[in-house]
């Protein structure tokens, strides 16, 4: 007896122990279809093997794909999928440079470049925009990638300020307004001017008073924003000292490669925001929020201010907040920076060199480029009600905003796959419309903050770095960006203001990093500016 | 013709000597062997029957075996790919194996923020041993002298009990509770303190301290059961003498608990300490924030943000074996000591 007990006992462990191998084995699937992509996509979104606009790409191009899916988080954490067997392309990849290259020298991924004859149309986007080709171009002058360009001109300024004018309004009907500021009601709209004192002052007020009037004079948030996020960050306080700031500190200023931190404009910016925050202006929590927490927050409605591309998806009384102006400073002069988020995003599809048939998938990829295709991928299909069934007076596609009961914001997170397209201007005017709401965040770009940009300052483009560069860049570039993170949040965030001699002894230390990180992106960018001046003669 | 017999005769008879002696060492020889063989046989013969009859309790130990075999040295030839310059898909050995000799160190070392990440892991990891390894201990003896079985039972479910919160949610507590907006800030600005309340999520000098004290809240509880095992091994007339020879609680844990369990304490301690630098990156990158890298940044988040997310598999590898490295050398040293002033080793 006892033995059986002991008998049926060690089998189970075995089968245990077996058991997870045997599902390994029989949980892949897809091979009965002509190519399997991976895409990086999140659970809420549609399933793409059964969306209409990846239906009417394989129909019309005749090939059979078979998606398969990663969320961003499994990526995350083995974001090389490379070696994984079956998958013959890589969707939403986000390669970088770095990885590209390493991948596309040793061959595990195809250039894409030596079957141009099989792509009409990424051949035409090439030869049209030498820019473009110039950037996708790795250290060895292959293309290993599928782009996505999507341009609008918006993402080099991911900051608006905006201010709750409601607030304003009852510091206007209490006779509150700090000492010195003249405002009417009438006065609050959008494209306020305010200077950064007179801001700092009103905020003083939304600070020490009760503004949401719950009695609790503690739990209102005067001024919050996402620290070092791509968007709504502090980036444009900090520049309204007379600096061309943005998240990485890092731009480009009449051809030259800039360190924002060398400057001393950005010295005494860190020191007032040290004083905004030791007087609670800044609530503690933009240095730690995920985008996230700061959405989830701005729901309760006690935001006096805040940065963020629009205002709608912030809070829930988007009408009770304005735009204001760029803060001047104490000669009247404005500034904003310009951030380095590019509209040519390059690795966004790979294709693997296990792939046994490159040039049909390259082909039923190369379609993704045409207008019709690129403006169902980013908003989604025409099919699930993404578009309005009339077009526009010259026969472009009108994105539809009304969803019923879904928000705009949920219908194309569900229902659009983003990934490999190409919508410029010209698909803008012949093509398709601008969703309305990137239209009004647009207009609102042109009006009150562009025209404010800091003297000569433009991105960074992508740069086409040489091996040893981009090695020697990755030595350099991470450790420098977690001290410059660190340095100035500490900075911010200590009781007292950060002394002189401590931004010096922080750039000293640095110092190594800081001049070849430059020095590298002066080079690369110097020879792009070439490239390009070739290409144009 | 004489002298030749006569020395032939000699040497024949001396000849006839040797090979008797030989000849009698050649038999005890082989008699010795084949006693030894007889006896070989004899344990070779009892080890099959004992195998025969107990062989398949082995079976157990399989899982076991196989589990190291595959989990813990299979993947070990990985540690190639730190002379590599190595992309996934690529084979370890194998035609196209990039080997760059040392130069994944060299990159490593030569980041400007190496030594800074390396001290935040020494110090972070020998406070969290500092406090972490005591305390078990303590908690262990002290629940053994308790008087009441049902108290101590309670006591002990509900220290460990904290073992089995998941990191994710140990942290998100953290961050409730210490983070901004969080209770002790809440109170603090409630209590009309500073504007910005309490920011220990942001402050540098206090991660150290919640990270060891949070860890150790989770796990003395559990790391207590071992000793309480080694505990429940003592002779209870060891305990019954020492009280008849007037000896107090006190006295009692100190001379018959604490050398009962002297040597469990031994072992765990050359364990811990060959395992000193591997303090966990998972909850390190949790609470980090960029107000506490100073003091956040260590060897292990290091590995993880530039080896796996930057795509630098070489270096990233480079510095795990460095980290390793370092353990087995502490481990050398830590079991090298015990064995000179205790008498106990691991080997």
């Amino acid at each position: 007896m006892k033995r059986i007990i002991i008998g049926i006992v060690a089998v189970v462990l075995w089968i245990a122990c077996v058991i997870p191998f045997a599902m390994g084995k029989t949980s892949s699937s897809g091979s009965e279809h002509e190519f399997t992509v991976l895409a990086i996509k999140e659970d809420n979104v549609k399933d793409y093997n059964s969306m209409p606009v990846y239906l009417d790409l394989a129909e019309e191009t005749d090939t059979d794909v078979y998606w398969t899916f990663n969320t961003s988080t499994q990526y995350a954490n083995n974001p090389d999928p490379v070696g994984i067997n079956g998958i013959d392309a890589i969707y939403h990849s986000g390669f970088s440079n770095l990885r590209l290259y390493n991948y596309g020298r040793r061959g595990s991924i195809l250039a894409i470049d030596q079957y141009l004859s099989y792509m009409p149309n990424f051949s035409k986007i090439l030869d049209d925009r030498p820019d473009i080709a110039e950037a996708l171009k790795s250290p060895d002058g292959h293309i290993y990638s599928l782009p996505r360009v999507e341009e609008m001109g918006l993402k080099a300024y991911p900051n608006i300020l905006f201010l709750n004018k409601k607030w304003v309004g009852k510091l206007i009907d209490d006779g509150q307004l700090p000492a010195g500021l003249t405002l009417e009601k009438s006065d609050l709209v959008d494209g306020l001017d305010l200077s950064r004192n007179q801001f700092k002052a009103i905020l003083q007020k939304f600070n020490d008073l009760d503004m949401d009037g719950d009695g609790d004079t503690t739990n209102e948030v005067p001024l919050t924003f996402v620290s070092g996020n791509w968007q709504g960050n502090e980036s444009d306080l900090i520049a309204s000292f007379g600096v061309p700031e943005n998240r990485e500190h890092k731009t480009i200023v009449d051809g030259k490669v800039v360190f924002t931190i060398e400057d001393e404009n950005w010295y005494n910016a860190i020191v007032e925001l040290n004083d905004w925050y030791n007087r609670g202006l800044i609530r503690s929590s933009a240095f730690t929020q995920s985008q996230d927490n700061f959405l989830a927050r701005g729901q309760d409605g006690r935001y006096g201010a805040f940065y963020w591309w629009e205002k709608e998806t912030v809070v829930a009384n988007p009408d009770d907040y304005i735009v204001v102006l760029p803060l001047s400073d104490d000669n009247g002069n404005r500034y904003v920076g310009v951030s380095n988020e590019l509209e040519v995003e390059k690795g966004e599809c790979v294709i693997l060199s296990s792939c046994e048939n490159p040039e049909k998938l390259l082909a039923y990829f190369d379609k993704f480029f045409e207008p019709e295709y690129s403006a169902q991928l980013n908003y989604g299909s025409i099919e699930s009600g993404a578009f309005l069934r009339e077009r526009d007076e010259q026969g472009r596609l009108v994105p539809n905003d009304d969803h019923g009961e879904q928000s705009a914001d949920d219908f194309r997170m569900r229902n659009a796959p983003y990934g490999v397209i190409y919508l410029t201007q010209e698909q803008w005017e012949n093509d398709v419309q601008m969703e309305s709401r990137a239209v009004l965040r647009l207009d609102r770009l042109e009006k009150y903050v562009k025209p404010y940009t800091y003297e000569g300052a433009t991105s960074i483009p992508n740069l086409n770095y040489s091996a040893e560069e981009l090695n020697e860049l990755n030595v350099y570039e991470s450790s420098l960006t977690n001290n410059m993170l660190n340095w100035m949040t500490t900075a911010i965030i200590s009781a007292g203001a950060p002394s002189y001699d401590s931004w010096q002894s922080f750039l000293n230390e640095n110092r190594k990093s800081i001049d070849a990180v430059k020095s590298i992106n002066q080079t690369a960018y110097d020879r792009y500016v070439a490239a390009l001046d070739d290409e144009n003669e | 013709m004489e002298i030749n017999d006569a020395a032939f005769a000699v040497s024949a008879e001396s000849v006839g000597a040797v090979d008797e002696e030989l000849v009698e060492r050649a038999y005890e020889e082989l008699s010795e062997a084949e006693e030894v063989r007889k006896e070989g046989n004899g344990k070779w013969q009892k080890w099959k029957e004992n195998f025969k009859r107990r062989g398949w309790i082995l079976v157990f130990i399989l899982p076991a075996l196989i589990y190291i075999l595959i989990f813990c040295y299979v993947p070990m030839y990985g540690i190639l790919v730190a002379f590599q310059d190595y992309m996934p898909g690529d084979a370890i050995i194998g035609e196209g194996t990039e080997w760059v000799g040392w130069q994944n160190f060299q990159t490593f070392f030569s980041n400007p923020n190496f030594l800074d990440y390396f001290m935040n892991t020494f110090i972070l990891c020998i406070l969290g041993f500092i406090v972490g390894f005591p305390l078990p201990i303590i908690v262990a003896l002290l629940l053994n002298s308790l008087r009441s079985k049902k108290t101590k039972k309670g006591l002990q479910i509900l220290y460990y009990a904290p073992h089995f919160i998941s990191l994710v949610v140990m942290v998100g507590m953290l961050e409730l509770i210490f983070g901004s907006d969080g209770l002790l800030d809440q109170i603090s600005i409630k209590m009309g303190g500073d504007v910005n309340g309490l920011q220990l999520f942001l402050d540098a000098d206090a991660f150290r301290p919640l990270f060891i004290f949070s860890g150790n809240w989770q796990d003395f509880g559990w790391s207590a059961i071992i000793y309480l095992a080694a505990l429940s091994g003592v002779d209870p007339a060891l305990h019954e003498a020492a009280k008849v020879d007037g000896a107090s609680r006190f006295r009692r844990i100190f001379s018959v608990d604490l050398p009962a369990i002297a040597p469990t304490i031994v072992m765990l301690m050359i364990l811990s300490v060959g395992n000193l630098m591997n303090c966990g990156y998972e909850k390190v990158l949790l609470m980090q924030t960029g107000g506490n890298l100073e003091t956040s940044e260590i060897l292990s988040t290091y590995v993880y943000t530039f080896g796996l997310l930057g795509g630098q598999y070489g270096v990233g590898t480079a510095a795990g074996l460095f980290n390793s490295v370092i353990n087995v050398v502490l481990l050398v040293i830590a079991n090298y000591t015990s064995k000179r002033i205790s008498n106990n080793s691991m080997w």
